[in-house]
């Protein structure tokens, strides 16, 4: 029948549509994340950079200012002893640049050829994780010039980011990438609303080619090497990238034993690792691998029931994630459930040969120094004790020495070494000359001598995993015969060879192996 | 006829390292600074101060001093100095001359220092950084003792 | 280095330069340094003996060290520097040691016991300066005439 036919066809369609639609939906839940970037605005509009290529979202406090250079390089900045240069994008792209000076301005630090840069932004949105294939080429209205500084525009829930191509952006036709001689450009992207074929508004009308001179824009750096493998992505192999991308992010992740099965599963615990990086608030490595391969569970069950995705955008996401890492009695003076702990689990004295030298690197404000310092005067009283303990926070460490607190903070065991001040109280004097506070960078060389005890907390996790391995084997050549070390309350050294748990109650470890001095 | 010495002149002033007799103060600078040397040089000599001898270590100090002997009034001492440091020299001028106007100039103000050098028989003690007033107001006051 | 040196050579410099120069001087952040590092251009280097061994070394540009020198040898009937001779380089030093004796006079009111050797300069193209296993403080002074960066390294004597 004629009539039915027509239905069925209808039908049919309607029913095919669904399908297709299903499928569609299906396709992008498989469409799993593998792609990963920063995005912050910049006069008004979204753009995004690669989070591989970024190493850290800063807060730039005061710059030095460097006379002779283009005006879109800010300056020098010292990032933690590290001189780098500072462009602003805004004055490079033609961009306004709000009136009000901030004390601090937002900004990533990029990696580009081995060279770190500073960049300064209107603000920091958040990090977002899209496919790859999301990707799409740059619409042909930018004029020439800015084109080649983008890898391409995404669009995501609602909002069209503009992904820059950072190494285009500071590396010299010659391959340098120092920024230096850094040529003024129009702001890539379209003005005057986005997605507008607004013509005129492109950046051809923008910017001034400035003359590429030689720009002594602070540090000169040394020529460097061809660039590296384009990260702008999604305009051809996508799938390529993306596979590599993965392959790169699990290199970086933990290296321990056991990576879960799944590749999904893969990509969110690696990327979450480099969120994490990226927001400077901790590194995953093997010493860590387990508690973070248990916090993510945990964290994933959270989220979920919370109704909030589970990727880290922001600095609170980041916080909140490492939040239980920390181990107890952070920032303030050990009770005396821990005290007990860590009383049983230090040497006994006949361990521990002639006088106890003590090096706690990543003290903070010294609580944690002055708790130890105690229980070792408790636990061996007849012991010439010296305490090396230091941080690379300045404000932190030059509040330790004249540490001065309300006797409320202060639990009963530590009573008879305090004396009262005007402020409030500090240790006594015979508390203090055991230890020596100092401004030091773990990085650096010191001069601890052999120690019985290192005490360093939850400070591995927070160095990058190159240096955590660094410091390991640092804590290795200095560990004592009968030494222990205590790390944080979730991180094993064990995981490390060369390094056992020495069972106590408290997470502590001692060396082992044929370079091992230790007596068991 | 009224003569010049009627009318007292608002400009003149007594140019403080002039003494009574209208001889100069005779200074030896023991400095091993040739900047120092060159800053107190100016300082004393505009106030009619005559320095006649310049020395660059603790030794060569204690050596110009006995060559000018008695032909030195005030002697401005550093502290830190190669071959033969500023105490020392010191400690050397007095026993030769009990009598010596010495002045330490130092960068270094520990007390100690400060001690020793007036219970070797140092007049007074002068920290860098060097500003006019305290240079003279010390040295005057060393002489005038 | 160890907490208590950190504020007397900080304090020191500022004092000395603000007196000596009479200009605005601004302290940038500290930071730590390790090994060697180069040198802008002209380096006076002050000996630090006692209960610590080491040194101060201050670093700057030849223009700056000519400015200040300048500075310094405002009113005292010389021809105004253009170049960096024995006079200027008196100078600097002089600078570099008053510094350095006000830093080790504050560490003697708090107790420790330091000295100081006279002080050395040194100037030229592409210097660097290695101190084997050693972390210097950095100190960066901004003032009209340039930047100098004052450089601690300090070693306990056990």
């Amino acid at each position: 029948m004629a009539g039915e036919s027509r239905f069925t066809s209808i039908a049919g369609t309607i029913a095919q549509a669904q399908r297709d639609a299903e499928r569609e939906d299906e396709r992008r839940q498989d469409e799993h994340i593998d792609f990963k970037m920063v995005t912050f605005s910049l006069g008004g509009k979204d753009y995004a950079v690669d989070i591989m290529k970024v190493k850290e979202i800063a807060k730039f406090g005061n710059f030095t200012y460097v006379p002779n250079t283009m005006h879109f390089v800010r300056g020098v900045y010292n990032l933690r002893g590290e001189i780098i240069s500072v462009i602003d994008l805004r004055q490079m792209f033609g961009v306004p640049v709000p009136d009000e000076e901030k004390a601090q301005e937002s900004g990533l630090i990029v990696r580009v050829d081995d060279h770190l840069l500073g960049v300064v932004v209107d603000s920091i949105d958040r990090v977002v994780g899209i496919s790859s294939s999301e990707i799409q080429p740059p619409h042909p209205i930018f004029a020439d010039v800015n084109i080649r500084y983008i890898s391409g525009v995404v669009e995501h829930e609602g909002r069209l980011y503009i992904l820059l191509d950072v190494e285009r952006i500071f590396t010299r036709e010659d391959g340098r990438a120092d920024g230096s001689g850094l040529e003024s450009h129009g702001a890539p992207g379209m003005r005057g609303g986005a997605g507008a074929a607004g013509a005129a508004g492109a950046a051809g009308a923008s910017g001034t080619q400035a003359a590429t001179g030689k720009q002594a824009a602070g540090d000169a750096a040394p020529s460097a090497g061809p660039a590296p493998d384009a990260s702008g992505a999604g305009q051809s192999s996508a799938g390529a990238a993306g596979a590599d991308r993965q392959a790169g992010a699990v290199a970086r992740g933990a290296s321990g034993p056991g990576r879960p099965q799944s590749a999904a599963a893969d990509t969110d615990v690696s990327f979450i690792g480099e969120a994490l990086a990226a927001f400077n608030a901790f590194h995953p490595s093997p010493i860590n691998a387990d508690w973070v391969a248990r916090r993510f569970e945990e964290w994933k069950a959270e989220r979920s029931r919370a109704g909030k995705e589970i990727q880290l955008r922001t600095e609170e996401d980041a916080a909140a994630f490492v939040h239980p890492f920390f181990s107890p009695y952070t920032e303030a003076f050990w009770g005396e459930d821990y005290l007990e702990r860590v009383a049983r689990t230090l040497p006994d004295d006949d361990a521990l040969p002639g006088n106890l030298n003590v090096w706690n690197p990543g003290c903070g404000k010294g609580y944690e120094t002055y708790s130890l310092a105690v229980l070792l005067r408790k636990t061996y009283p007849e012991k010439r004790i010296k305490i090396w303990a230091s941080d690379i926070d300045l404000l932190s460490i030059s509040t330790a020495p004249n540490l001065v607190f309300p006797a409320a903070s202060v639990p009963e065991y530590y009573r008879e070494y305090l004396v009262e001040g005007t402020n409030g109280f500090s240790f006594a004097e015979e508390i203090k000359e055991l230890i020596l506070f100092e401004y030091h960078d773990v990085l650096h060389e010191n001069t601890v001598p052999e120690a019985g005890v290192i005490l360093s907390r939850d400070l591995l996790s927070m160095l990058p995993q190159e240096a955590q391995h660094r410091v390991t084997a640092d804590f290795s050549e200095k560990l004592g015969p009968g030494g222990i070390a205590i790390p944080g309350a979730q991180e094993a050294l064990d995981a490390l060879s060369g390094w056992r748990s020495v069972g106590g109650a408290v997470n502590a470890y001692t060396t082992v192996g044929p370079s091992s001095r230790s007596t068991t | 006829m009224k003569t010049k010495q009627d009318f007292p002149s608002i400009n003149e002033r007594k140019a403080e390292g002039v003494k009574e007799n209208g001889d100069a103060y005779k200074v030896l600078i023991v400095d091993d600074s040739m900047f120092v040397t060159k800053q107190i040089s100016q300082i004393l000599t505009s106030e009619g101060f005559d320095v006649v001898g310049t020395a660059s270590d603790g030794q060569q100090g204690v050596e110009k001093y006995k060559e000018l002997y008695p032909n030195v009034d005030v002697v401005t001492m550093d502290i830190t100095m190669p071959k033969m440091d500023g105490v020392s020299a010191l400690e050397q001028i007095i026993e030769f001359d009990k009598n010596a106007v010495v002045v330490m100039i130092s960068a270094l103000g520990k007390q100690d220092l400060v001690k020793k050098s007036l219970l070797v028989g140092a007049k007074n003690y002068i920290v860098k950084p060097l500003d006019r007033k305290k240079v003279l107001e010390r040295i005057l006051m060393s002489l005038n003792q | 280095m160890r907490v208590e040196y950190i504020n007397p050579f900080v304090e020191s410099a500022y004092n000395v330069l603000k007196e000596v120069l009479n200009s605005e001087v601004n302290r940038g952040d500290l930071y730590l340094k390790s090994t060697s590092m180069p040198v802008l251009g002209v380096a006076a280097v002050v000996g630090l003996a006692g209960d610590v061994e080491g040194r101060v070394l201050f670093d700057m540009t030849k223009e700056t060290a000519i400015n200040i020198a300048a500075a310094m040898l405002e009113g005292m009937d010389l021809e105004k520097p253009t170049e960096l001779d024995d006079m200027g380089k008196a100078t600097i030093t002089e600078l570099a040691n008053m510094i350095t004796g006000q830093s080790v006079t504050k560490l003697h009111n708090l107790g420790f016991q330091f000295d100081l050797t006279p002080p050395a300069i040194f100037t030229g193209e592409n210097m660097e300066v290695s101190d084997t296993g050693v972390e210097a403080l950095i100190v960066p002074m901004e003032i009209p005439q340039g930047k100098i960066e004052i450089n601690v390294a300090i070693r306990e004597r056990s």
